[in-house]
């Protein structure tokens, strides 16, 4: 119900730090309608071109100040994502995506209060990284 | 002499909003020019750091609802018990985080707080003070699948009653008196999951015959109504549309007779406005006469959630339902109160 949330067509880049491409990164909406703090998202993952990522590489940050494992968001309380924010999901690789196309599937789950099944969001996107 | 008021819950365009195709402004301004009496909002889908914002988010919200000369109707509250994932909160943390909502609600210029479903009957008189300080009126959800007959509900009508206090109320919702099955929901789950026609020709049956998902199944104590179980063929493709039907309950208005003095506000959920002007799955000339003839004068809110019944990658007609469900309600209203 709320795939199309996820995943912003588009969005998905290498990232570039310190003269190093570091990694690749994506935008995507809340899999709810409302915003919720960051310890309420159960979880996030990604698969690029049929390989699992590693949850440890994986960083989430709501508004691009503050970045998170997916372990440290489970007591990030005092922040959230909010309902029109485009979030950034962040894979650590050294080198990036190659240049070429990627099949990317990156997933977003959150819980709620009085729905007893938690809401999770699926989107694959074909990425061509230059 | 009593009379119905409208209003449109922000909820129904929120897409407009989460892709940025609307601002809160634009959002006000197209309020007004509907003609919309009164507005409705989620805090936590529309104003930053809910349930404690920034005084300048106030500054601006009270800037817009002075410039649009909009009501203020009811502000939807949620509770978050499972904030953390290896704990539910403890009584003293919910009943903190409702108080921090009574206070916003106020600031905002609120009198109505929607609790949404599920959230405990035991927050109400620890709260109870600081929602008479406020003047704001502490009112459950009553929800298709969420409400009669069911336990956390039914507990929360019992002390409603029980402290019986001009600041606890309810806000039912159409989604009670469904008549039959939205056909958005049957296309949806038939298209993308493939959901087999027998079960949806069964579910489309009972409500004919008067009866719903919800009293065979949950409402008997069972996890789904037997027959319905038996037609689920292959999970996948099946299971989701099951399950969800529960969430429409085709009750009698006379549910609500025990509680009618307690109605603060009723959401008029859609799904389905049809090229017709009425709602596929409802019947809301029947709710209105109920609410008129009970002395109601509280708002009718438009909710739209027919958003969620939208396959992947086709646009979402928020506005074209919103419009058309508001020029329904001023007609019914019109009939049966004329004004």
């Amino acid at each position: 119900m709320f795939d199309n949330n996820v995943f912003i067509e588009g969005t998905c880049r290498n990232v570039e730090e310190g003269g190093k491409i570091i990694g690749y990164e994506m935008q995507t909406h809340i899999t709810y309608y409302r915003a919720i703090p960051l310890s309420m998202i159960n979880f996030i993952a990604v698969e690029t071109d049929g390989e699992k990522v590693p949850a440890e590489d994986i960083r989430f940050t709501p508004d691009r100040i503050d970045w998170f494992t997916l372990a440290e968001m489970t007591t990030v309380t005092g922040i959230k994502w909010e309902y029109d924010q485009a979030a950034t999901v962040r894979v650590l690789k050294e080198g990036g995506l190659s240049s070429g196309t990627h099949t990317v599937h990156l997933t977003v789950c959150t819980r709620t209060a009085y729905i007893p099944v938690p809401l999770e969001g699926n989107m694959t996107r074909t990425v061509e990284i230059r | 002499m009593s009379r119905i008021k409208r209003s449109v819950s922000l909820y129904s365009l929120q897409y407009q909003y989460m892709t940025g195709k609307m601002s809160l402004e634009d959002i006000f301004r197209y309020m007004k020019e509907l003609g919309v009496e009164g507005i409705e909002i989620l805090p936590d889908q529309m104003l930053h750091g809910t349930p404690e914002p920034e005084e300048e988010t106030y500054r601006e919200w009270n800037r817009l609802v002075e410039k649009y000369d909009l009501a203020l109707a009811c502000d939807d509250v949620f509770l978050n018990t499972n904030l953390y994932m290896n704990r539910t909160l403890t009584k003293r943390e919910c009943v903190a985080l409702i108080r921090k909502e009574i206070v916003m609600a106020h600031r905002l210029g609120f009198k109505v707080i929607r609790l949404v479903s599920m959230v405990p009957a035991w927050i109400l008189e620890p709260c109870l003070a600081e929602a008479e300080r406020n003047d704001v009126t502490l009112c459950i959800e009553i929800h298709g699948g969420l409400g009669f007959g069911v336990p956390k509900t039914e507990e929360f009508l019992a002390e409603m009653l029980r402290l019986n206090s001009p600041y606890i109320g309810i806000v039912p919702d159409t989604s009670l008196f469904c008549r039959r099955v939205p056909r958005v929901v049957d296309n949806y789950c038939r298209t993308l999951y493939g959901t087999n026609d027998e079960i949806i020709a069964y579910a489309d049956k009972t409500y004919e015959n008067g009866s719903d998902m919800f009293a065979l199944g949950e409402g008997r104590g069972l996890d789904m109504d037997p027959t319905l179980k038996s037609l689920i063929r292959d999970p996948k493709k099946d299971f989701f549309y099951a399950h969800n039907l529960s969430g429409y309950e085709n009750r009698p208005l006379s549910c609500m007779d025990p509680y009618v003095k307690y109605i603060r506000h009723f959401h008029f959920k859609l799904y389905e406005m049809t090229e017709e002007g009425t709602e596929n799955s409802m019947d809301y000339g029947e709710v209105l006469r109920y609410l008129h003839e009970h002395g109601y004068d509280g708002y009718v809110s438009t909710e739209y959630e027919g958003n969620r019944w939208v396959l992947p990658d086709r646009p979402i007609p928020e506005r074209e339902q919103v419009e058309k469900h508001q020029a329904l309600l001023k007609r019914e209203l019109l009939k049966i109160q004329g004004q």
